[in-house]
């Protein structure tokens, strides 16, 4: 095409490994790469980097997972190992997020079942996981041990660190060699001073996910994506310590007031609709995954990012041949390939 | 001074010759152009941007969302979009936002069609409205009934554009230029300014949403760089032609369009992207604000606990949302803070015990609960025995974080 873009970078954003095939220690069907990329989300043909991923949110105690997520599931979900199966295998994520909200009930002390949790998991699905932890530092220390072990060779995203909270998750991940997620509260100096303490407790760069907080759209989203905008273009500009991969999941999205109010009519749309446009913009703003709850948002932002990221030719071998989609079977916002809709 | 900080006009000077305005000129105008669609209350100025980051400074003009109807639909058809388009209001954070006009595209090949159609949408409302028909005998049909309400003219091509710059020109309106390959489009903006017409939008005809954000993209830099002047206007997408809406009006809002062509939107749809419409082109350096006052959370009594906080929208938003998962009936009382955030507001002074004092005054609460004992934010902690003196209340400190807020009344909130 005759128009180019301007931009003249000189850094590049660090690559991280997610999950390990057999031939490389682990258990998954594939491994991703994330990151890579030396100019802005989705610029250039075909763009720099590695595409970004969709990670579909699921958890071991529903209790505090969205109403309207289990309006949805209602039967359909038992456990999470069955959870994840029946999701990868329905809607194709690219990877898997377990939250162990059970961990969250006061006085939790129930490792062992942590850890089962986690082998079921794995044993179920063969998509690369991220596990997000406890979000209590008194009992971080077991948990953290506990999913480690657990996953011990298949190179999974720990989560959360924070500053002040961050040694445990980090021991973690070093004893079993997993990447670790470093959250701050919308700021980028912040994100950078934990990136910096991570890599000081000896957590490599390349083992490093930054989660700069994402609001919900309507909720300080665009606070979020500016900051999502400056880390990338400060590490493009060459901020070693900014220069690691953005993980972005709003997890307030699916309790704000227009989806908990919507009439029941629409409320699963509105759902769909509110993480589509939350994840996609996340993606545009810089980040290598997209985390969504709501399974009938998988397939659009798939098809979403596929058609940012360009030709069908490009994602034989990206995403095509290792993962066979048939997406689409539920999905409401099938791409039209006939004539325009206005036409009739 | 003026003229460089950007205040004044060069064409106000009465002796500088044309060489030196233009000189000036183009140096100090804004490196997009201004261009103003429709007449009246709903009309809407696009353009003038600045930067290609909104962190950079902001984003001044949202992109008008344009529903498309069809010259190949009922008048009731077409009237009824219409009519939802004009009524539609979505309040958000004190602010109405609204669907921007109508699209009224050319398909039946039936250039009497066209006229009628767009009559059908004139009968309805004043709303600003984009003609596409691609055939200038057609255009002039559509411009016979409204072309004296500046809609946008869709499009001028570089088989089309003399004609459809004799129209523009003569009904003073907008005009898009298109070219298949967006290499030509400065060429086609060059002879369109050269034929008399100055308020242009670029359609960049993207086969795909990777092709639009990167044209997109590049059109933004080389206009604000100055490196294409001719490049310096308002960028045109047509989502609904992508087949894939919902991805393009993200893509579009976040990637500098400025006008946008849809179908018409569902409720879900159409709440998302006037949020993300609003949250794109809010100021950064403008926090949106919430009216300090008392905000009840369920229906508490008198014996309910009070929170007080900022008006920080965010700050808001987020307290509200644990709150209400919580489910404990409470008064938050929002401050005047001028929308800083609680941390900002007590490191510089905007939040103070005279303030709370005065806001506790002002909203009466003291009719409200029976009690006299107030939460504040955990990190105003140091100004709690000041606003104890100041107020007469007794202060709890509740916890740093919002998240926390729930567990907090549990143990702490005893009556």
């Amino acid at each position: 095409m005759g128009l180019q873009t301007l931009s003249s970078w000189t850094g590049q954003i660090g690559t991280v490994v997610l999950g390990a095939t057999r031939s490389e220690g682990g258990s998954r069907s594939i491994s991703y790469s994330i990151g890579g990329e030396r100019d802005l989300p989705f610029l250039g043909s075909p763009p720099s980097g590695h595409r970004p991923l969709v990670a579909y949110e699921i958890c071991d105690d529903l209790s505090i997972w969205p109403p309207v997520i289990r309006e949805f599931l209602k039967d359909r979900i038992r456990e999470p190992g069955a959870w994840a199966r029946e999701a990868g295998d329905q809607w194709k994520p690219d990877l898997i997020r377990l939250f162990l909200t059970s961990t969250r009930k006061r006085d939790f002390r129930d490792f062992a079942a942590i850890r089962r949790t986690v082998e079921e998991v794995l044993q179920q699905s063969p998509l690369p996981l991220i596990i997000e932890g406890s979000t209590d530092q008194a009992i971080d220390s077991e948990v953290f041990a506990a999913c480690g072990e657990a996953g011990e060779g298949e190179r999974l995203l720990l989560g959360t660190a924070e500053a002040g909270r961050y040694r445990s998750i980090a021991a973690a991940a070093l004893a079993y060699g997993h990447a670790v997620i470093a959250q701050s509260p919308i700021d980028i100096n912040l994100a950078k001073q934990l990136n910096i303490l991570l890599r000081e407790t000896g957590v490599p760069e390349n083992r490093i996910v930054i989660d700069p907080y994402t609001g919900a759209l309507g909720y300080g989203f665009e606070y979020s994506y500016s900051v999502m905008e400056r880390i990338r273009t400060s590490a493009l500009k060459g901020d070693a310590d900014l220069a690691m991969p953005i993980i972005s999941g709003a997890s307030d999205t699916l309790t704000v007031r227009e989806v908990r109010e919507a009439d029941p009519g629409i409320s699963q749309r509105v759902a769909v609709t509110w993480e589509f446009y939350t994840a996609l913009s996340s993606a545009l703003a810089g980040a290598s995954i997209v985390c969504v709850r709501h399974p009938q948002t998988i397939p659009l932002l798939l098809d979403a990012i596929d058609a940012l990221w360009g030709g069908a030719q490009e994602l034989q071998g990206v995403r095509g041949s290792h993962l066979p989609h048939v997406r689409h079977e539920t999905c409401q916002w099938q791409r039209r390939r006939g004539p325009l809709p206005l036409s009739g | 001074m003026k003229l460089a900080s950007g205040k004044g006009d060069v064409d106000r000077c009465p002796y500088l010759d044309d060489q030196a305005r233009d000189i000036l000129g183009s140096s100090t105008r804004p490196p997009i152009r201004l261009v103003k669609v429709g007449v009246g209350e709903r009309s809407f100025p696009i353009g003038e941007e600045m930067v290609q980051f909104r962190h950079e400074k902001t984003f001044y003009h949202p992109p008008g969302m344009m529903v498309a109807v069809s010259d190949l639909w009922t008048r009731d058809r077409i009237q009824e979009v219409v009519a939802r388009v004009r009524d539609t209001v979505v309040v958000r954070v004190g602010t109405d936002q609204r669907l921007s006009g109508v699209a009224i595209r050319h398909l039946s090949g039936d250039p009497a069609a066209f006229r009628t159609a767009v009559e059908a949408v004139e009968e309805v409302a004043d709303l600003p409205e984009v003609l596409m028909a691609e055939d200038p005998a057609v255009m002039e049909q559509g411009l016979a009934v409204c072309g004296h309400f500046r809609p946008l003219i869709y499009a001028a091509t570089e088989k089309t554009d003399e004609t459809m710059c004799n129209l523009a020109r003569d009904y003073g309106c907008p005009l898009v230029v298109k070219a298949d390959d967006p290499g030509r489009l400065p060429d086609l903006v060059e002879r369109c300014k050269g034929r008399g017409v100055q308020n242009l939008v670029l359609d960049p005809a993207a086969p795909s949403l990777h092709q639009f954000q990167n044209i997109s993209t590049a059109i933004r830099q080389q206009a604000i760089t100055r490196s294409t002047p001719s490049l310096g206007y308002p960028v045109f997408l047509d989502a609904a032609a992508t087949g894939m809406q919902e991805a393009a009006i993200v893509t579009g809002i976040l990637r500098f369009a400025s006008v946008l062509v849809l179908e018409n939107p569902d409720q879900a749809s159409l709440l998302a992207f006037l949020t993300l419409r609003q949250n794109i082109y809010t100021d950064p350096q403008k926090p949106i604000q919430m009216t300090p006052g008392i905000y009840r959370l369920g229906t508490p009594g008198p014996d309910s606990p009070v929170l007080l906080t900022v008006n920080f929208s965010l700050t808001f938003f987020t307290l509200q949302g644990y709150l209400e998962a919580a489910r404990i009936p409470c008064f938050m009382v929002i401050v005047d803070t001028e929308g800083l955030s609680v941390l900002t507001a007590v490191a510089s002074g905007k939040l103070n015990e005279t303030l709370v004092a005065e806001s506790l005054k002002k909203f009466s609460l003291e009719k409200e609960v029976s009690h006299r004992s107030l939460i504040i934010p955990g990190y105003a902690a140091p100004l709690s025995g000041r606003i104890e003196e100041a107020s007469g209340w007794k202060v709890l400190v509740g916890p740093r974080d919002a998240a926390e807020i729930g567990e907090y009344l549990e143990k702490e909130w005893k009556q």
